[in-house]
């Protein structure tokens, strides 16, 4: 999340730069000595910020990694150095290769779908309807809400007497009703469902602004140019959204990778291991079988996965939006 | 709002919040409160405990927290391992679970209460489940069984009694159905429920022939795949075929279960008797419970019912209020004590005594502890905690056609083996 934003504020602060930098070299050198001189000084103002960063995150971050390489079970006192170990293990693990495999589909159809649904979402309460204000909020009111109390609800709801097949029965054939969490092969899908119900309003409202920043004089010149809806989708809006489609795609493929919350609440990972992601797992090993140095070494992987997806996508649609532009 | 009463209404916040996760009472004049933790699922034994506890030492600080199961092992294992756990906690009889007494003691971290007086008195088919090498080191608190609750009013709604043997067992099923009821309600989407009914069975299936299973089990010479797990896993396989459960069980929660039995709508659920409470709450007023033990072949004098200490208390090695800890866990081994927490969790005292009025629905389960025919739970008597969880996600799978008993079974033996 915070490589998306940062990524952005450099690039649009670029030109900016470049401009002072041509306007001071033009009213003689005295106005950028201040600035060199400064840099050092403000840099000192960093130190609290980072000591305090370093000292939440990145020392307890390493020290919690080390145990990877150990064969700690997460209580005993005693540990000892097994090197590689945890990491060969992972690679024999058939539960390991099927949460990964999993996580893949989930983060893969969240990222997709969602995004897909947002700009609808957003492209219709862009437009000129009455209430767009009232849907607005209405679309956007799920992501407020917990997802662990969304989760709960929808477990109600999805149950095989729930409100869903209630509905179902109430309007269709009772073949309709499906056993929606605790059907392997549909289990997944209604986690899914679930999640991409309750963000879609988060993807819209990104969108949304985006859309917002879109000069109205280049839709007129779209007009006068007799450019069709599609055209203009097309060739105009889509080009110009890249910035949010970035922080978009970016959110939402790491919040699939590490998805947690919403899985342990409906499903457990369950049935069987229909459901089971990367951080269930996680979570599984380390506070249910005794494997905390596994389940850490699970964790390491599950992040450099994380950075290596979400940096190479980041770093791909920020190259085709400068293209773009 | 100026910095300081910023900070001030920061501090206060953040205060409520931690206050808001556990209950505290009588503060007292600077010496250290005695920090407790339980499970949410006993906070009624314990607050019934500690209230009369309390009385008896007037002045003292308690704080207790209690959290949901899966919450409270992860959180006890973190604050052992970091010296910040409570003074005394519970902690489950026996293996097979993240926070039970033989995966907890071996790390030092639990008082030796060996020398107390009152260890004596556990009855012989708990001990083992308290002890590490000979050591005590919980009070065990309640003992529960593992059987059919079920709704007496429904149960006269569709004609029949509570089944003696198999076969019954099967009748009783097709006569809830023709009536358009649930005859067991079954919540297999909750993990910890898939175990139930197969320990229900096993108990007749595998321990009226071989007492000695779980011996054998350890020395090597018995496997889950060659015993009577297997029968036992058939049968739950055949009870669900033939419609006996819940429509759509690994869909169906163990709350959605409990909620069945309450109102009726299934006339029994196969669960741990300390449910009794939960289902007596939610039931319309004047509803009455009871209990049969569950049947697994056509020789009633040969049905078994799973029954053990089912919750146990540990003083931590390094209390910080070592005195007052000790004469909490002291006072909880008394029939005084124990009697509170079993009427108010609806299981019986863990070691017997006459002051205790047993609750009616429970009688089945007295008189098979009475007569030597119950059993361990089979997890307490496990190497490690992933055998228990290959079992839940085994049955899950079986209840979804992804797997067979004998597949089950093999996964099970595979973790037996592990560490």
């Amino acid at each position: 999340m915070a490589q998306g934003f940062e990524g952005e504020v450099t690039q649009s602060a670029e030109p900016g730069r470049r401009r002072a930098k041509s306007s001071s070299a033009g009213s003689a050198g005295t106005v950028t000595r201040p600035g060199k001189r400064a840099r050092p000084v403000l840099a000192w103002f960093l130190i609290p910020a980072l000591a305090l960063y370093a000292f939440v995150v990145l020392v307890p971050s390493a020290r919690g990694a080390a145990f990877a390489f150990t064969d700690w079970d997460g209580l005993n006192p005693m540990r000892h150095f097994v090197g590689l170990a945890n990491f060969r293990k992972m690679l024999e693990d058939e539960a390991a290769r099927d949460a990964l495999r999993q996580t893949l589909i989930i983060a893969v159809a969240i990222t997709v779908v969602q995004n897909a649904v947002g700009l609808l979402l957003a492209l219709g309460v862009h437009s000129r309807i009455k209430s767009r204000n009232v849907l607005r909020v209405l679309l956007f009111a799920p992501a407020v809400m917990t997802p662990v109390v969304t989760a709960a609800l929808w477990k109600y709801i999805l149950a095989p007497e729930g409100a869903l097949n209630g509905l179902i029965a109430a309007i269709g054939p009772d073949s309709w009703q499906q056993n929606w969490l605790g059907d392997p092969t549909l289990a997944l899908c209604s986690v899914v469902g679930i999640i991409i119900w309750q963000f879609a309003g988060y993807s819209m409202v990104i969108f949304l602004a985006g859309l917002q920043g879109i000069p109205q004089e280049v839709y007129e010149a779209a007009s006068v140019d007799g450019a069709s809806d599609w055209r203009r989708l097309r060739h105009i809006i889509l080009p110009l959204l890249a910035p949010a489609t970035t922080i978009n795609l970016m959110l939402s493929i790491i919040g699939g990778l590490k998805l947690f919350d919403q899985v342990w609440v409906m499903t457990g990972g369950g049935p069987g291991t229909a459901t089971e992601t990367l951080s269930t797992l996680i979570y599984k090993n380390a506070f249910q079988f005794n494997e905390y140095a596994y389940s850490v070494a699970l964790a390491i992987v599950l992040t450099v996965f994380v950075a290596v997806i979400s940096g190479g996508q980041y770093r791909l649609l920020h190259r085709q939006g400068r293209a773009a532009r | 709002m100026r910095p300081t009463h910023r900070l001030v209404a920061v501090m206060t916040a953040g205060a409520l919040a931690t206050g808001a996760c556990s209950s505290g009472t009588n503060a007292s004049g600077g010496s250290e409160s005695l920090r407790i933790a339980a499970v949410a699922t006993d906070r009624a034994g314990m607050e019934a405990v500690l209230k009369a506890f309390q009385a008896k030492n007037p002045g003292e600080k308690i704080i207790t927290t209690y959290s949901d199961t899966e919450q409270y092992q992860g959180t006890l294992r973190t604050q052992l391992s970091s010296g910040t756990a409570p003074d005394v906690f519970f902690t489950w009889p026996g293996n097979g679970n993240p926070g039970a007494v033989e995966v907890l003691a071996p790390t030092g971290y639990l008082a030796d209460l060996s020398g107390r007086s009152w260890t004596a008195q556990i009855p012989e088919g708990i001990k083992p489940l308290t002890q590490v090498g000979g050591k005590t080191y919980i009070v065990p608190m309640t003992f529960v069984g593992i059987g059919a609750l079920y709704n007496k009013k429904a149960m006269d709604e569709i004609g029949a009694k509570p089944p003696t043997t198999w076969s019954e067992l099967l009748a009783f099923c097709d006569a809830a159905k023709s009536k358009g009821k649930v005859a067991f309600a079954l919540g297999n989407q909750t993990d910890w429920v898939t175990q139930l009914a197969d320990y229900a069975l096993i108990a007749t299936t595998v321990y009226a022939t071989d007492k000695d299973f779980d011996q054998r089990m350890k020395s090597g010479s018995a496997t889950f795949a060659g015993s009577g797990w297997k029968t036992a896993m058939a049968k739950y396989l055949e009870m669900n075929k033939r419609g006996c459960f819940s429509k759509d069980p690994l869909g169906t929660s163990f709350e959605t279960s409990v909620a069945q039995l309450a109102k009726g709508d299934a006339v029994a659920d196969i669960q741990v008797t300390s449910v009794l409470n939960q289902a007596e709450s939610q039931a319309p007023e004047g509803t009455e419970f009871g209990l049969f033990p569950v049947p697994a072949t056509d020789n009633a004098d040969e049905t078994r019912m799973p029954g053990a200490a089912g919750a146990g208390f540990a003083q931590n090695a390094k209390a910080k209020n070592p005195e007052l800890a000790s004469k909490l866990i002291d006072f909880m081994a008394t029939p005084e004590a124990m009697n509170l927490y079993a009427g108010a969790t609806g299981t019986l005292p863990s070691i017997p005594n006459d002051q205790f009025k047993v609750d009616p629905a429970l009688q089945p389960l007295v008189d098979f502890q009475k007569e030597g025919k119950t059993v361990p739970f089979m997890d307490q008597l496990w190497p490690n905690p992933k055998v228990q969880q290959a079992h839940f996600t085994g049955i899950q799978d079986l209840f979804a056609d992804k797997a067979d008993p004998d597949t089950v079974l093999q996964q099970m033996d595979q973790a037996y083996k592990e560490k």
